[in-house]
C-alpha cells in the first residue's frame, strides 16, 4: 500500500504531475478519489479514474492473484522448482552427444541460441527440433507442436518432409522391436501429414514484423496451447542491415529477449534462436563472435556455437546454467541431424536416469 | 513533498488548510520555509496556532542527526557478514557478504553470474538456516544444479545421512519478474511482509538476489526518454532503503558491455547506476594454462569500502 508513486507504470507526464502536486504513495491517490486527482492536477476526469485504476490494479493485483491460483503469480519455492523441472521433459535432437551436453535435450522454457557460420547446419537442428518436438511421449518425446518464424527464407519444406519421413521410420521400427500397445496407438497418429500440419510457420521479412509476431505470440500460443517449441531462424539478420541507431538496437534487442523468456515461461515451452557470426579485429587476430553485440550474449540462457574444425562440424556449449562446457562432433545426413558414429551399444546409464521412457534407439542408428 | 492534509497534525484543520491552499502553499516543505507572520496576515490565522503547527510538522517531518558512536554501536549488533559458499569469494569480500549493503556481480555472458547466485542462495539457506528471495528475470535458475550445490555442500560437512536439502530447497523462494514494474511489485510484497513481520511464511531474511538488473532496465534506457533512468533511480533508492532498514544484503548481478571508444568491457547500465552498489566484482573466464585443460575463472574487486581495488581470486564452480 505504501508503494511510491514513481514506481507505478504511470505515463511519465502524469507522474511529474503527480509529484509536483506533492503526492507520495498510492495510498494517497487511492484516498483522494478521481474528482480530487482531477481537480488537483487539472486532468480530465476519465484520465483521472482510469489512472486510479491501474493503480488500483498493481496494489491489489497481488492480493487478487494469490487468491487465484500459482499460476498467475510466479513465486515457487526452490522445492517445487525442482520437480517441477525433473518432471518437465526435453526434445531430442537425435543426436546422442549433442543431448548428452545439453543434460538431456533442448530445455523447456529456456532460451537457446544457437550460433554458427553460414553452412554450419542451424537452420539444419531446427527444423530437426520441430519434428522432434513432436514425438509422442511413449517414444521420449513430447508431443509438442511447433511454430517457426523465419526471417532469412531458408525453410525447405523437402528438407522437412526428408526428416520427418526418418523420424515416423525410426519409431516405427521402435514400435515393432518393443510391440507395446501405446506405441502402435501412437503410431497411428504420428505421421508425415500430422507432423507437417503441427508446424506453424511465419515469415517476416524486416525487423518491425518479427517485433510484431513476437508481441502477438502469447495470444497465439494461448490458442494453441500444445505449441512446446519456438523457433525463430535468423534473429540476426533483420537487425544486422539497415540499422543506423544502435543504441535503438539493443534496446529493441532486449526488450524482445524479455518477451520471448516470458513466452517461454507462461507457455512451458523451448525458444530456439539463431544467430549470424562476426569478426571482431583484435590486437593482433581476428576472431569470429556471435553477432549482435555483447549485450544480446545475455539475453539466451543456454548458447551453442557450432564451427569447423577441417571438414568435421562441431558444436560447443558456451553457456549453460547447468551443464559444463564441451565440445562434441556431428553430422548432417539425408535423415537430418545425427551423430558422427553409431554410440557404443551399451545403455548409458544418465539416459535411463533422465527419462526412464526414452528407448534404446542406438541399435537403430545404423540407417 | 507531502501535501498538507487535515488531520496531519492536531490544529490542522480543513479550513486552515483551504486558506493556506488560497496563497500557495500546499506542501510541508512550503509550510515550513515560509514566514510565518506574512502568513498569519495574509491568511488571517492565529501566529500562535501558526507556530504549533510548525513544530509539530517538523517534528514529524524531519531527519534526526545521530551520534556516530550509536552508529557504530548499532552497527555492530545488526551487520551481519553471509558466506558466499566459496571461500575465496569470501576472501575476496573481506569475509562474505555483509547486510545493509548492495553487492553487484558483473561479467560477461557465461563468466558464471548465475552460478555464484546459485552457489550463495545454497549457502545461507543450507549453512545459515536463513531465508533467501532469489528474484530471476532471465530464466536462468535451475532447480537442478541448485540441488547439486546443495548436494555437493552437504558431503563436505558429512551429514549425508539426514540430508537436510529439502528444507533448504524450501527455504529458498523464487519469484520470477520479467519487468521492472515486476520487480518494484516483489520488492515493495517483501517490504510490507518484512514490515508486517510475517513469520511463518518468510521466516528470517536475510538476503535478496536479483539475476539480473540489468535485463530489466536496459530495455528502458536510452533513446530520448528519460524515464528508464527514472525507474531505475527508483530501484537503486528501493533497494538500498530495504538493505539499510531490515539489515538485508542485497546481491545484484550486471551485465558488460563493450566501450565504444576504447574497445575494453565496461558494466552496463552507466554511471548513474555505478553509484549503486558498495562493492562490484567482476566475473571473467580466461583460458588456462597449457597444463590445466579447463577455462579458469577469476573474480576480480573491481570497487569496495573496505578492501584494496584490484585483489584477484580464482573460483571454483563446483
Amino acid at each position: 500500500m505504501q508503494r511510491e508513486v514513481g514506481s507505478l507504470p504511470l505515463a511519465p507526464a502524469l507522474r511529474a504531475r503527480l509529484a509536483a502536486a506533492g503526492f507520495q504513495t498510492a495510498q494517497e491517490l487511492l484516498e483522494t478519489g478521481p474528482c480530487g486527482l482531477s481537480k488537483e492536477i487539472g486532468i480530465s476526469k476519465e484520465e483521472a479514474l482510469e489512472a486510479l485504476q491501474v493503480v488500483r490494479q498493481e496494489c491489489h493485483g497481488d492480493a487478487a492473484r494469490t487468491a487465484e491460483g500459482l499460476g498467475a503469480t510466479r513465486k515457487f519455492t526452490a522445492l517445487e522448482l525442482l520437480e517441477e523441472e525433473q518432471a518437465q521433459g526435453f526434445i531430442i535432437t537425435f543426436c546422442s552427444a549433442l543431448d548428452n551436453i545439453l543434460g538431456g535435450g533442448v530445455q523447456l522454457t529456456k532460451i537457446t541460441e544457437i550460433c554458427g557460420a553460414p553452412g554450419v547446419g542451424k537452420t539444419q537442428l531446427c527444423l530437426q527440433l520441430a519434428v522432434d518436438v513432436q514425438i509422442p511421449e511413449c517414444f521420449g518425446g513430447v508431443a509438442g507442436e511447433a511454430v517457426f518464424i523465419d526471417t532469412e527464407g531458408s525453410f525447405m519444406i523437402d528438407r522437412v518432409v526428408d526428416i520427418a519421413a526418418a523420424c515416423v521410420q525410426h519409431c516405427q521400427l521402435i514400435a515393432e522391436a518393443q510391440q507395446e500397445e501405446d506405441h502402435l496407438k501412437a503410431l497411428e497418429t504420428f505421421s508425415l501429414e500430422s507432423i507437417l500440419s503441427h508446424i506453424y510457420y511465419f515469415r517476416c521479412c524486416d525487423y518491425i514484423e518479427l517485433l510484431a509476431q513476437v508481441y502477438l505470440l502469447p495470444e497465439f500460443l494461448s490458442e494453441h496451447s500444445k505449441v512446446r517449441l519456438v523457433v525463430i531462424d535468423g534473429i540476426a539478420f533483420p537487425f544486422r542491415h539497415d540499422f543506423e541507431d544502435l543504441s535503438l538496437r539493443t534496446r529493441l534487442l532486449n526488450g524482445l529477449a524479455q518477451q520471448l523468456i516470458i513466452a517461454a515461461n507462461d507457455h512451458k515451452s523451448a525458444v530456439v534462436l539463431t544467430n549470424q557470426m562476426t569478426t571482431r579485429i583484435g590486437q593482433s587476430q581476428s576472431t569470429l563472435v556471435p553477432a549482435l553485440g555483447e549485450s544480446w550474449g545475455h539475453a539466451a540462457t543456454v548458447r551453442l556455437v557450432f564451427h569447423w574444425d577441417n571438414s568435421q562440424r562441431l558444436a560447443t556449449l558456451y553457456k549453460s546454467p547447468s551443464q559444463k562446457e564441451a565440445t562434441i562432433p556431428y553430422h548432417i545426413t539425408p535423415h537430418g541431424f545425427r551423430d558422427v558414429q553409431p554410440p557404443a551399444v551399451t545403455q548409458g546409464a544418465e539416459g535411463t536416469e533422465m527419462n526412464p521412457r526414452k528407448r534404446p534407439r542406438r541399435e537403430e542408428e545404423k540407417q | 513533498m507531502v501535501v498538507l492534509r487535515a488531520g496531519l497534525c492536531p490544529g490542522l484543520t480543513e479550513e486552515m488548510i483551504q486558506l493556506l491552499r488560497a496563497n500557495g502553499i500546499r506542501t510541508v516543505v512550503d509550510f515550513v520555509s515560509s514566514d510565518l507572520e506574512d502568513v498569519a496576515q495574509k491568511c488571517s490565522l492565529s501566529y500562535k496556532a501558526l507556530v504549533a503547527v510548525r513544530r509539530v510538522l517538523l517534528a514529524q517531518f524531519s531527519a534526526f542527526p545521530a551520534n556516530g558512536a550509536d552508529l557504530y554501536e548499532e552497527l555492530k549488533s545488526s551487520t551481519a557478514i553471509l558466506p558466499t559458499g566459496s571461500p575465496s569469494l569470501d576472501r575476496l569480500l573481506d569475509s562474505g557478504l555483509y547486510t545493509g549493503e548492495v553487492t553487484e556481480l558483473m561479467g560477461a555472458p557465461g563468466s558464471g553470474k548465475t552460478q555464484v547466485c546459485l552457489g550463495i542462495a545454497a549457502s545461507v539457506s543450507l549453512g545459515l538456516k536463513q531465508h533467501v528471495l532469489f528474484l530471476d528475470s532471465t530464466g536462468g535458475f535451475t532447480a537442478s544444479r541448485l540441488y547439486q550445490m546443495l548436494q555437493a555442500q552437504t558431503e563436505d560437512e558429512e551429514e549425508q545421512a539426514s540430508f537436510p536439502g529439502v528444507e533448504a530447497l524450501q527455504r529458498i523462494q523464487v519469484v520470477r519478474v520479467f519487468d521492472i514494474y515486476e520487480v518494484l511489485r516483489a520488492l515493495q510484497d517483501l517490504r510490507d511482509r518484512l514490515s508486517q513481520q510475517v513469520v511463518s511464511s518468510t521466516g528470517p531474511l536475510k538476503i535478496v538476489v536479483i539475476d539480473s538488473v540489468s535485463a530489466v532496465i536496459y530495455p528502458l534506457l536510452g533513446g530520448r526518454q528519460s524515464e528508464g533512468l527514472a525507474i531505475m533511480m527508483q530501484l537503486s533508492r528501493e533497494l538500498k532503503t530495504l538493505a539499510r532498514e531490515f539489515s538485508l544484503a542485497v546481491v545484484v548481478t550486471n551485465q558488460v558491455t563493450r566501450d565504444s571508444s576504447t574497445g575494453l568491457l565496461k558494466p552496463a547500465l552507466g554511471r548513474s547506476w555505478s553509484f549503486v552498489p558498495s562493492t562490484r566484482v567482476l566475473l571473467e573466464s580466461r583460458e588456462a594454462t597449457w597444463g590445466k585443460g579447463l577455462t579458469q575463472r577469476v573474480a576480480s574487486l573491481a570497487k569496495s569500502p573496505r578492501q584494496p581495488t584490484g585483489l584477484q581470486v580464482e573460483l571454483d564452480i563446483g
